[in-house]
């Protein structure tokens, strides 16, 4: 009988990868969960406090107060993001002059940095010479409103500034996604008596399933992430009305100098993106 | 970056053995990049830094140069007064080069101030009657902006002083006595009343502390809380220096707020690397210098032989007064960052109505317990 040789160069090609992404993802991750049970400035020595900061987070109001927060602003991001990022590709999907005029209108946010957009969505929002009050008192509207520093309105006015730059990749895979569409299905589908709206929700839809996967996956990421529009808008007030999992976690290991303490919020930020990842990707997967 | 560019070019270009890069960031940026330069040990080999916590963080772990056997060496005690290099001693360490000492008060506009008729203040009281004119007449009464929380706190801090009084206010501010006291109270309640009366621009919660001059400058609002800085930036702004007056804020006590900045070194440094960094630090602060480029500088310097810079005119008396009246450490240089923090969003609270002068005390001192049981 004849065993089957072991090719170990398959091993070596795999080395370096496996170097890089041990070092740049295992081990950061397990040095974190190291940190996580220590206190300490993080530049002198550390001591260990086993499960004390995770103990601590769970008392702590301005944790509950970002993780409420993050929620919303995934729902926001999920629901609002993605449909308007739909309806713009739909509509950039067809023929058009200026099309691709108006492709490029919409992406161009996408490709300004965070704090850039902080910055200019700052201007907008000014009370007193900002565009939006200053629009409503042009039409003759007496309306005015202090809009990122009223705990009221600041969230989902960071979210609106946030929807304007975030809005450009989505529709992008959107466009990709309907422009993948088979032409032919969709011929097939009108031949079968299908109208517009017909086709768009029971052809072109369920065909970009794979498209709505990924777009609802790097959503969810990334409003878990949001860092810098925050940061550079309202910095997590007025009175953390608008603090993020990531700015708390940011304050606490280099503002406030409890490297421990923001290390364990990253772990638990880390838990719940794996808590609410993990199962959407392995549902849709097997549906698949 | 107007007057360090130029004039680091320049030293560059005279000194073949020493090249000089330097990085720029806002107020706020720098303290987050050097904290995270510390942690990563990546700090250079120098930085610009304040007294009080901000640069204690430095010293309390080991990364700042102690210039204590240097300073002793060359007699920087002939050189800087002994006010600035104490504010700079920290733990027991000289821990900076002083490049400034600060003062802060009220900057007015004084062509407004004579239209309404308003004469200048030297009583609570009559800080309050000068606001109510003023918010009468369309006129914002004090220009601030609370997007870091620190510009805000510089008026919240006199009401503090004035309520509190020298004694306690220095044991509450080293944590000897607590903050939630009836003078805190009174003064949360003295800043609630300002929210609710409109004494602050719409919106200011969120606005940038850089952007206060645009106010004041275009006669929207009348006063800012500022230090002796302001003068060069009246004139950075290009606008006229004689419609800028200022004065102590009336507390009672006639004490001003202060705090020091410096320039702290890499304790790694060698022997040769320090001789070169405190050559370019006596040549970015020479004389020579700051004649040139004035108003970019915090004048005057922190030196014995310091002569008051052309054209500021409010520089001098701002000196002489808290020379007199004395002076407090500002409160987030009293404070550290995490206790500061909380102080910031109970003024947030208060203005948004969702807490009241008492819980904002009780914060207050709730933080600095646990900063304590650290």
């Amino acid at each position: 009988m004849k065993t089957k040789k072991k090719d170990y160069s398959a091993y070596a090609f795999m080395l370096p990868a496996l170097i890089i992404y041990l070092s740049v993802i295992i081990f950061p991750v397990g040095y974190s969960l190291y940190i996580s049970l220590h206190s300490g400035t993080g530049v002198g020595g550390m001591r260990f406090v086993g499960l004390t900061n995770y103990i601590t987070l769970f008392q702590d109001k301005i944790f509950y107060i970002a993780l409420k927060n993050n929620l919303i602003w995934i729902f926001l991001t999920v629901c609002v993001t993605m449909t308007v990022a739909l309806a713009l590709a739909v509509l950039l999907n067809n023929k058009f002059r200026g099309r691709t005029f108006f492709r490029a209108f919409f992406y161009f946010p996408c490709v300004v940095a965070g704090i850039a957009v902080a910055l200019i969505w700052r201007w907008i929002y000014n009370p007193n010479i900002g565009f939006i009050n200053e629009f409503f008192r042009a039409i003759g509207v007496d309306f005015s409103q202090t809009w990122i520093s009223s705990e009221k309105t600041a969230l989902i006015a960071l979210f609106v500034a946030a929807l304007w730059q975030a809005i450009g990749q989505p529709m992008i895979l959107f466009l990709a996604g309907l422009q993948a569409v088979s032409v032919d299905v969709l011929e097939a589908a009108s031949i079968d008596g299908a109208n517009a709206v017909q086709k768009f929700f029971r052809v072109t839809l369920p065909l970009m399933r794979d498209t709505f996967i990924m777009v609802i996956a790097i959503l969810v990421i990334s409003a878990m992430k949001v860092y810098d529009i925050v940061k550079g808008l309202t910095d997590g007030g007025p009175n953390n009305a608008t603090q993020m999992l990531s700015t708390y976690m940011y304050s606490q290991a280099f503002d406030y100098n409890n490297v421990g303490y923001g290390t364990t919020i990253a772990i638990v930020m880390v838990l719940i993106m794996l808590i609410v990842i993990i199962p959407y990707l392995s549902f849709t997967t097997k549906n698949n | 970056m107007d007057a360090i560019d130029p004039l680091t070019e320049e030293f560059n270009a005279a000194h073949d053995n020493i090249e000089v890069t330097v990085a720029y960031y806002d107020t706020d940026g720098i303290k987050d990049a050097c904290k995270v330069a510390a942690q990563a040990g990546t700090l250079p080999h120098m930085w610009f830094n304040w007294g009080g916590s901000l640069g204690q963080y430095y010293v309390d772990n080991g990364c700042t140069y102690d210039l204590t056997a240097y300073a002793e060496e060359n007699k920087w005690s002939d050189t800087f007064n002994a006010g600035a290099l104490n504010l700079c001693t920290l733990g027991g360490q000289l821990s900076g080069y002083p490049t400034s000492y600060n003062v802060l008060g009220i900057y007015y506009r004084k062509d407004i101030f004579e239209q309404y008729g308003i004469a200048v203040p030297t009583t609570l009281d009559e800080f309050d009657a000068a606001c109510a004119t003023l918010k009468e007449n369309g006129i914002i009464p004090v220009s601030t902006a609370g997007l870091y929380g620190w510009h805000v706190m510089r008026l919240l801090e006199q009401f503090v002083e004035t309520y509190a009084g020298v004694e306690l206010h220095d044991k509450m501010n080293s944590f000897e006595e607590s903050w939630d006291n009836e003078a805190v109270v009174k003064a949360f309640t003295k800043y609630q009343e300002y929210c609710e009366k409109g004494y602050f621009p719409d919106g200011f919660l969120t606005a940038d502390p850089n952007d206060t001059i645009m106010a004041t400058g275009s006669g929207t609002a009348a006063m800012d809380v500022q230090g002796q800085w302001y003068d060069g930036n009246i004139l950075q702004n290009e606008l006229d220096i004689n419609n800028f007056g200022w004065f102590p804020f009336p507390n009672g006590t006639g004490r001003m707020s202060a705090f020091a900045e410096m320039t702290q070194f890499n304790k790694n440094l060698s022997d040769a690397e320090l001789a070169a960094c405190v050559e370019y630090m006596d040549y970015l602060y020479s004389e020579e210098a700051t004649a040139q480029y004035g108003q970019y500088y915090n004048l005057p310097l922190p030196r014995n032989d310091a002569s008051m810079p052309e054209g500021q005119p409010n520089v001098p008396e701002m000196i002489e007064t808290s020379g007199k009246g004395g002076t407090f450490t500002i409160t987030d240089q009293a404070f550290p960052t995490e206790v500061a923090d909380v102080l910031f969003a109970a003024q947030d609270a208060i203005y948004g109505g969702t807490m009241t002068p008492e819980q904002a005390a009780s914060d207050v001192q709730a933080a600095i317990e646990a900063y304590l049981a650290k």
